[in-house]
């Protein structure tokens, strides 16, 4: 791992890429995510078995699908990135659209899965399992779809020439949130999905 | 003062002063009530007293809210006020109304009042806060569309800023949230659903915004500090308010037979609600730090980060304490509610009124910028008097709260409330005397305002 | 993954996209351990490890937090290790 390139990368800053608003925001974001998680893990240590039993009634595939989906937008974002760094603009809203369509992929597979719950007859009231399941992927899918809005004014704006190699603060802004929506699935999946 | 109108905010803000000292005289009758069950009964029993005292700390409070956008929307446009005029009426409208209805507490039977005002037509009374008759409520709504106007139209014809729109936002919020008082459903778990959407969305919501803006106004204009940081601040903290205090809502949801899932959710958000006050608190102390004057209002500069400091304790120390609904489950309706509640209201709402009133009033009464240095003195002796007290009103009410959740609730053989409230009066006697002393200190503060007057303005 | 003519601005894609290959097969690998027979803490911890490293590539390469001096290159590394404790705790009291 250790290209000339990455010496780049090794140029050590005081702040994180992006306006410093956005890691506060994202900080808040994990807060909350964090909090939830350890209340899943929590509650489920009291009902091992139902949490067992439910979790065998959700769709792995179509989860881990979306799991290659937003890990494939992250690292479209990350190119997009790399694109305006270089000055390449139209590159850049390229980038960053492809992610967004990873974004939408996301969305209509998770409300594939959603209609099916909904239409077994599962919602919020149904037992503590599902009560998790559905809170936590949907303050999720919202997040999802937040970002989605933020990397369309991203691509708007880019589109419109507003950002080049030497002002390009707001693509790394929409870019850190975009990779904290990731984060977030990357533990949530195996956390609700897999681990039994 | 730059502009002619913004002097419509003086009489506002002197209604509000007068109302906060009603609001504290029936506030000490209340606490003798507490161990002295029958004082002043018949004639002002517990039930009216504590109509009163509530009912006027919110009006006081809306006084000031609205004084504040008088005195802070005509600079921060640029412009003079839409209509001066209008808003000289509608504050003879709202205290005469005001007026009457705290009459109507007093010396009429609640269910007379409300055949009087004709509650029938329209069933808006007999609930916690919003005992108004309705036609009181109509009347404050018709003010605060007038009010809304009035800053509405002044804002678009001049310069928008930050601290003006928020400000803005935050007072339609609570126009718009009050119109829940309204809807009162026969179903008694909605009936409390609803009456959540006004209070706790004005008070953990749409009112954070009004603090803050107030909060970010003061400090540009005490600490000389750039408008965009202390912009970027403000949304900052009012995107975390809102994030954690709409979802938040759920904390009050637990027990009046909602669903389950509000349990979790209420606790995870409103766990958090404490984040915008914390960053309150480094915001205000940090522009401080950074001040590029030394404002002669020294004074309003210590009221600035004194609200600060006790919203965050008052709103989010002692308000976290009791918000997870495994605790809330013994400790809901005790006097650690009481206590957060007094601590929280004065710490955010009533010292964020007195701190723009305290940069303001020197203006308005033809300062350049502040008071003569004994006013000041004055001024911050009743500060410390206030807000200290207040602390020992909490202390106190916090350890009849423990106690009391311990012995009614969790110990293995819970006790009567009433065997309960006889273990506890020490704390009541005690808050009694720091009442008193609050008391004191806003008198100090009243007078604060008529010495000093013919001394030089501090520099 | 050497280039010899890099110049100072040029961004490392290529060590980023090692990162991705490497998110893409941990991912695909923790689908294949879901569809196998193993449960309890054979299944769990080994999972919960590749998230809390997946994430960590993520906060070091994407968000590039591994340039980053202080308190924020820790940020996501305090959000993975502290929850992620917490959520090994509790399915080891669970099983």
């Amino acid at each position: 791992m250790d290209a000339p390139g990455l010496k780049a990368l090794a140029v050590k800053n005081n702040y994180p890429p992006g306006d410093l608003a956005i890691w506060i925001f994202i900080l808040a974001e994990l807060l909350v995510f964090a909090a939830f998680f350890a209340a899943y893990a929590f509650t489920r240590a009291h009902h091992v078995e139902l949490f067992n039993t439910y979790q065998r009634t959700l769709d792995t595939n179509a989860a881990m699908i979306n799991t290659l989906a937003l890990i494939t937008s992250s690292y479209f974002v990350m190119r997009a990135v790399a694109a305006i760094r270089e000055d390449r603009v139209k590159l850049c809203v390229r980038w960053t659209v492809a992610a967004i369509l990873m974004g939408v992929l996301f969305i209509a597979i998770k409300s594939g899965e959603y209609a099916h719950h909904y239409a077994n007859g599962v919602n919020l009231r149904t037992n503590t399992f599902y009560m998790f399941y559905l809170s936590l992927t949907f303050f999720h899918y919202m997040h999802v779809l937040m970002g989605m809005i933020i990397l369309g004014a991203v691509a708007i704006k880019a589109n419109n020439g507003s950002y080049s190699a030497r002002e390009h603060t707001g693509v790394e802004t929409g870019a850190s949130y975009w990779h904290m929506v990731d984060i977030v699935w990357l533990v949530l999946f195996p956390l609700v999905y897999i681990m039994r | 003062m730059k502009y002619k109108s913004q002097a419509v905010a003086k009489p506002y803000f002197i209604a509000a002063i007068g109302l906060f000292f009603g609001q504290i005289l029936f506030g000490v009758v209340l606490g003798l009530q507490y161990v002295v069950g029958d004082f002043l009964f018949p004639e002002i029993p517990f039930n009216v007293a504590r109509m009163v005292h509530t009912n006027l700390l919110i009006v006081w409070l809306l006084f000031g809210f609205m004084g504040s956008a008088y005195y802070l929307v005509p600079e921060e446009s640029e412009t003079e006020l839409h209509s001066p005029g209008l808003a000289l009426l509608m504050f003879w409208v709202f205290l005469v109304a005001g007026a009457l209805t705290v009459l109507g507490y007093l010396l009429v039977p609640y269910a007379t009042l409300a055949e009087m005002t004709g509650n029938g037509l329209l069933p808006t009374m007999g609930r916690e806060f919003l005992e108004q008759p309705t036609i009181t409520k109509l009347g404050i709504v018709v003010v605060a569309l007038a009010f809304l106007f009035n800053i509405g139209m002044t804002i678009l014809k001049g310069r928008k800023t930050v601290v003006s729109l928020v400000l803005l936002i935050g007072l339609v919020g609570l126009a718009v949230f009050f119109l829940f008082s309204f809807y009162n459903p026969d179903n008694l778990v909605k009936d409390k659903y609803y009456w959540w959407w006004v209070v706790h969305l004005w008070v953990e919501g749409v009112w954070e915004l009004i603090l803050g803006s107030i909060l970010a106004f003061v400090l540009i204009k005490t600490t000389g500090v750039d408008r965009e940081v202390i912009e970027k601040w403000l949304y900052v903290i009012i995107a975390m308010s809102l994030i954690t205090g709409i979802i938040g809502t759920g904390h009050h949801y637990y027990w009046i037979g909602a669903p389950e899932y509000w349990q979790w959710w209420g606790s995870i958000f409103s766990a958090m609600e404490p984040i915008p006050f914390f960053m309150m608190t480094v915001f205000a102390f940090n522009m401080v730090n950074r001040r590029r004057r030394n404002h002669p209002n020294q004074a309003a500069v210590l009221w600035a980060l004194g609200t600060a400091v006790m919203a965050f304790l008052g709103a989010g120390v002692w308000g976290f304490m009791h918000t997870l609904a495994p605790i809330n489950y013994y400790t809901h309706g005790t006097q650690i509610t009481a206590a957060h509640g007094h601590m929280a209201f004065y710490g955010a709402y009533v010292m964020i009124v007195i701190t723009m009133i305290s940069y303001a009033m020197p203006m308005l009464r033809g300062r350049n910028a502040a008071n003569s240095g004994k006013s000041q003195v004055v001024e911050m002796w009743s500060f410390w008097l206030m807000t200290v007290s207040m602390v020992f009103i909490t202390l106190f009410l916090t350890a009849a709260g423990v106690l009391q959740t311990y012995i009614q609730r969790y110990t293995d053989d819970p006790q009567p409330f009433m065997v309960v409230q006889d273990k506890i009066e020490i704390f009541y006697w005690m808050r009694e005397i720091a009442g008193v002393v609050f008391l004191i200190g806003l008198i100090l503060y009243a007078m604060s305002f008529f010495v000093g007057g013919a001394e030089p303005e501090e520099a | 993954m050497n280039s010899t003519d890099d110049t100072e601005y040029r961004y490392p894609i290529r060590p980023c996209t090692l990162v991705y290959v490497v998110l893409m097969a941990l991912t695909v690998t923790t689908w294949l351990l879901g569809k196998t027979d193993m449960t309890g803490l054979n299944i769990a911890l080994p999972v919960l490890a590749f998230a809390l490293f997946k994430g960590l590539l993520i906060g070091d390469y994407y968000m590039g937090l591994k340039g980053v001096r202080g308190l924020w290159r820790w940020v996501i590394i305090i959000w993975l290790a502290v929850p992620g404790s917490m959520i090994t705790w509790a399915f080891i009291n669970a099983s």
